[in-house]
C-alpha cells in the first residue's frame, strides 16, 4: 500500500467514524431531507473540514491525497455530509490562497460550521458554462453594489455567508469576473424554497436572489477580475473531491451487496454462491478499485505539483459513471428489496447520480480529456 | 503524577482470524492490527486524568515488534504525551508473554517514576487477562481489575468493578495498577490536527535487553484450531416432537 502510516490513521479514524456516526444515520436524514448539524459539529470539532489548511492558519495542512482518502470515506457514511466537507475544503482553500488576512479570520468559524457558507456560481443560464453569468456587482463608492441570481446552490437554506461569483467587467469577460464574500443576512439578500432533489437530500439546496445588496470595501476575495481564474483554480481539487465522493458511494453499495448476497437464499442456496451474482459483485470491486485508483494518481499529482487537468477530469467522469453503473448493480444483486425505501443501495442509487452532474458534467469532463489529448498528446 | 499507558497491537477486531494451516497460532501476515480495544479505553482514561489535571503526563508504552510504532502513534494522535516503544521481536508472529511484558513494564515504570498505570483488562488476541495483575505483583503495588470507573482522590484510587452480578467499589493507595473494562469510557477519535500533531511528539526507542529481561516463550502452544461451524438444525413437525427432543436433549 503506498498510503503513509500518517494517512491510514487518517484513513481509519475517518472510517470508524463514518461506520459509528454517519452510515446509522444516513437513512433518516435522506427521508427527512435534514441537515445534520450535529455531525458537523463532531465534525468539526475532529478535524475534518478545511483538511488543507496549514498548520501555521489553525488547520491540519493535509495533502490532497489525505483529503480524497476522508472523502471516500465520509461518503462511505453518506455522501451528502461528505460534500459538506468537500464544499468547506473549497472555500477553505480559496481563503488560504487569495483572502487578505481579515478574510482568512474568517476561517475558524466558518471550519467550525458556526458560519455556515455557500459557494455561489451557478444561474440559470450559466450551469457548466460559467461564463454566461449575469450577476453584476457594481462599483458604489469604496464598496460595491451587487444584483443578481444565483440557483442550486449548496447550503442556501442555512447559508450565513456566500462567497458570490459576480461581474465586475461587462465587456472583460471571464477576465471581468470576481469573487465577493457576501452577509446572507444583509438586506436585499432573498432565499429560494429548499428544492427536494433525487438523492443527497441531506444536502440544502435553494436559490438566492441579490437585490441591491451594499458590500463593504473588504467584500472583494483577492484581486478584481480574477474571480474566473480563482474559481478554475480549486476546480481541480473540487473535481477530486467529487470523484472520491463517487468511489465512496460505490464502495458502500459493494459492501452491502455483498453482505445481502451472502445471506439471502434462493433455491436452497445463498445467491452469492450463484455466478450471475459472482459476476456483478466481481465488476463492482475491480470498477470501484480503478476509479479509486485514478482518484489517488489524480491527488498525487496536485500534491506533486505536476499538471493534473486531465487526471482531475479522468477520475471525476470514471468515478461518477462507475457510481451510477455500480450502485445499479447493487440493487440488482438485492432484488425488489433493493427497490424499496429504507434498504441503502435504494439510496445509493439516487446519491449516485448527481455524481455525473456536479462539479462539471461528465460531458464536459471528456471534453477537457479530449482537449488535452489534442493538446499535449496521448501521453499519460 | 506521571501515568503509564501500556498499548498492545493486535489483530484488528473487524477481521476474520484465520487459523494458520499448521495450527500453530492465527495467520497475522498482511493482516490490519490495531490498538487493542481495552487499551484504548485505558489510553482515554488517561487523557481524561490529565485533563481534569489528576495526571501531568501520560506516557504510553508498547512493547512487540517495531510495527507496534504505528499504536504508539494513534496513542499519541489520542492525546498522550511521549511514547517508548520496546522491541522484543522481528516476529510479528511472536507474542511476547504477559510475564515478559510485566518485567519490562515494571522496570520502565520505575525508571519514569509512574504513580499509577492503566491498562486494559486483557488484549483481544489471547485473553489472557494476566498482564496488570503480574505487574502489580512484581512491583508489590495494589491493583484493581476490572474497572468500570476510576477516580482519584488524595493518594488513593476510587475503583468500581465489574464483578460478576453486580459492582463492587474499593480504594487502592497509589502506587496502583489499574486494568480497564469495556465500560469504563467510550474513547475518542483522533483529529486530524493531532494526528498531525502526534508526528512530532516523542517516540523513544527501546529493546527488551535493555531492561534485561528475557523474553524467550515459557508457553507451548500446542494446537490451535477455529471454532466448529454451527451444525444444521432439525424441523420438527409438532410441540409434542418439539418437547420429546428437548427432553431428550436433556434441556427440560
Amino acid at each position: 500500500m503506498y498510503l503513509t502510516e500518517t494517512q491510514l490513521q487518517v484513513r481509519d479514524m475517518a472510517r470508524a467514524f463514518a461506520d459509528e456516526v454517519i452510515r446509522p444515520a444516513a437513512e433518516a436524514l435522506d427521508r427527512d431531507e435534514r441537515f445534520p448539524a450535529e455531525i458537523y459539529d463532531e465534525m468539526a470539532k475532529l478535524g475534518l473540514f478545511g483538511i488543507g489548511v496549514p498548520e501555521s492558519m489553525g488547520g491540519p495542512g493535509f495533502d490532497t491525497l489525505t483529503y480524497a482518502v476522508v472523502m471516500e470515506e465520509l461518503s462511505r457514511g453518506y455522501a451528502s455530509v461528505a460534500d459538506q466537507c468537500g464544499l468547506l475544503e473549497l472555500i477553505s482553500t480559496l481563503l488560504v490562497r487569495h483572502g487578505t488576512d481579515a478574510q482568512r479570520k474568517l476561517l475558524p468559524e466558518i471550519l467550525a460550521m458556526r458560519r455556515k457558507v455557500a459557494y455561489c456560481i451557478t444561474e440559470p443560464e450559466a450551469g457548466t458554462d460559467v461564463s454566461g453569468i449575469r450577476t453584476t456587482a457594481e462599483r458604489d463608492g469604496d464598496g460595491w453594489v451587487l444584483n443578481g441570481g444565483k440557483i442550486w446552490i449548496h447550503n442556501a437554506p442555512v447559508a450565513d455567508l456566500g462567497f458570490v461569483l459576480a461581474r465586475t467587467d461587462k465587456d472583460a469577460g471571464n477576465r471581468g469576473m470576481s469573487i465577493f464574500v457576501v452577509d446572507l443576512h444583509a438586506a436585499g439578500v432573498e432565499r429560494g424554497p429548499k428544492e427536494h432533489k433525487m438523492g443527497q437530500r441531506a444536502s440544502q439546496v435553494g436559490a438566492l436572489t441579490f437585490t441591491d445588496v451594499r458590500l463593504g470595501a473588504d467584500a472583494m476575495l483577492g484581486e478584481p477580475g480574477r474571480g474566473f481564474h480563482m474559481m478554475m483554480s480549486v476546480l481541480d481539487k473540487g473535481r477530486v473531491g467529487i470523484a472520491a465522493l463517487a468511489v465512496g458511494i460505490g464502495q458502500a453499495g459493494l459492501e452491502a451487496a455483498l453482505d445481502y448476497a451472502g445471506t439471502r437464499k434462493q433455491f436452497g442456496k445463498q445467491i452469492v454462491e450463484f455466478q450471475g451474482v459472482q459476476w456483478l459483485l466481481a465488476d463492482m470491486a475491480k470498477d470501484i478499485e480503478a476509479a479509486r485508483l485514478l482518484v489517488h494518481s489524480a491527488a498525487s499529482r496536485i500534491d506533486n505539483g505536476q499538471d493534473a487537468t486531465k487526471a482531475c477530469s479522468m477520475a471525476k467522469c470514471f468515478a461518477g459513471d462507475m457510481a451510477v453503473a455500480r450502485t445499479a448493480d447493487a440493487v440488482q444483486v438485492f432484488g425488489g428489496s433493493g427497490y424499496i425505501r429504507g434498504f441503502e443501495v435504494e439510496r445509493l442509487y439516487r446519491d449516485a447520480k448527481i455524481t455525473q452532474i456536479y462539479e462539471g458534467t461528465n460531458q464536459i469532463q471528456r471534453m477537457i480529456i479530449a482537449r488535452e489529448l489534442l493538446k499535449k498528446g496521448a501521453q499519460a | 503524577m506521571k501515568l503509564l499507558v501500556p498499548v498492545k497491537r493486535v489483530i484488528d477486531y473487524n477481521v476474520k482470524a484465520r487459523v494458520k494451516a499448521d495450527g500453530s497460532g492465527v495467520d497475522l501476515a498482511n493482516v490490519k492490527m490495531s490498538m487493542n480495544p481495552f487499551d484504548e479505553i485505558a489510553v482515554e482514561e488517561a487523557i481524561r486524568l490529565k485533563e481534569k489535571g489528576v495526571a501531568e503526563e501520560v506516557i504510553a508504552v508498547s512493547i512487540g515488534v517495531k510495527q507496534a510504532a504505528e499504536t504508539l502513534r494513534t496513542a499519541l494522535a489520542m492525546g498522550a504525551d511521549r511514547a517508548i516503544l520496546v522491541t522484543a521481536t522481528d516476529d510479528v508472529q511472536q507474542d511476547i508473554e504477559p510475564l515478559a511484558v510485566a518485567k519490562i513494564l515494571a522496570a520502565v515504570a520505575k525508571a519514569e517514576g509512574t504513580e499509577l498505570i492503566i491498562a486494559g483488562k486483557q488484549a483481544i488476541d489471547n485473553d489472557m487477562n494476566a498482564t496488570g495483575q503480574m505487574l502489580a505483583a512484581l512491583l508489590g503495588w495494589a491493583q484493581a481489575t476490572f474497572a468500570s470507573k476510576l477516580e482519584i482522590d488524595g493518594g488513593k484510587a476510587k475503583v468500581t468493578r465489574e464483578v460478576d452480578g453486580g459492582l463492587q467499589t474499593i480504594a487502592v493507595a497509589l502506587p496502583a495498577v489499574v486494568t480497564a473494562d469495556l465500560r469504563l469510557n467510550e474513547p475518542r477519535y483522533a483529529s486530524l490536527p493531532n494526528i498531525m500533531k502526534a508526528k512530532k511528539k516523542p517516540l523513544e526507542e527501546k529493546t527488551a535487553a535493555d531492561y534485561g529481561v528475557d523474553v524467550s516463550p515459557r508457553l507451548e502452544v500446542v494446537s490451535v484450531r477455529e471454532p466448529e461451524g454451527r451444525k444444521a438444525g432439525i424441523k420438527v413437525g409438532s410441540v409434542d416432537e418439539l418437547v420429546g427432543k428437548l427432553k431428550e436433549a436433556g434441556v427440560i
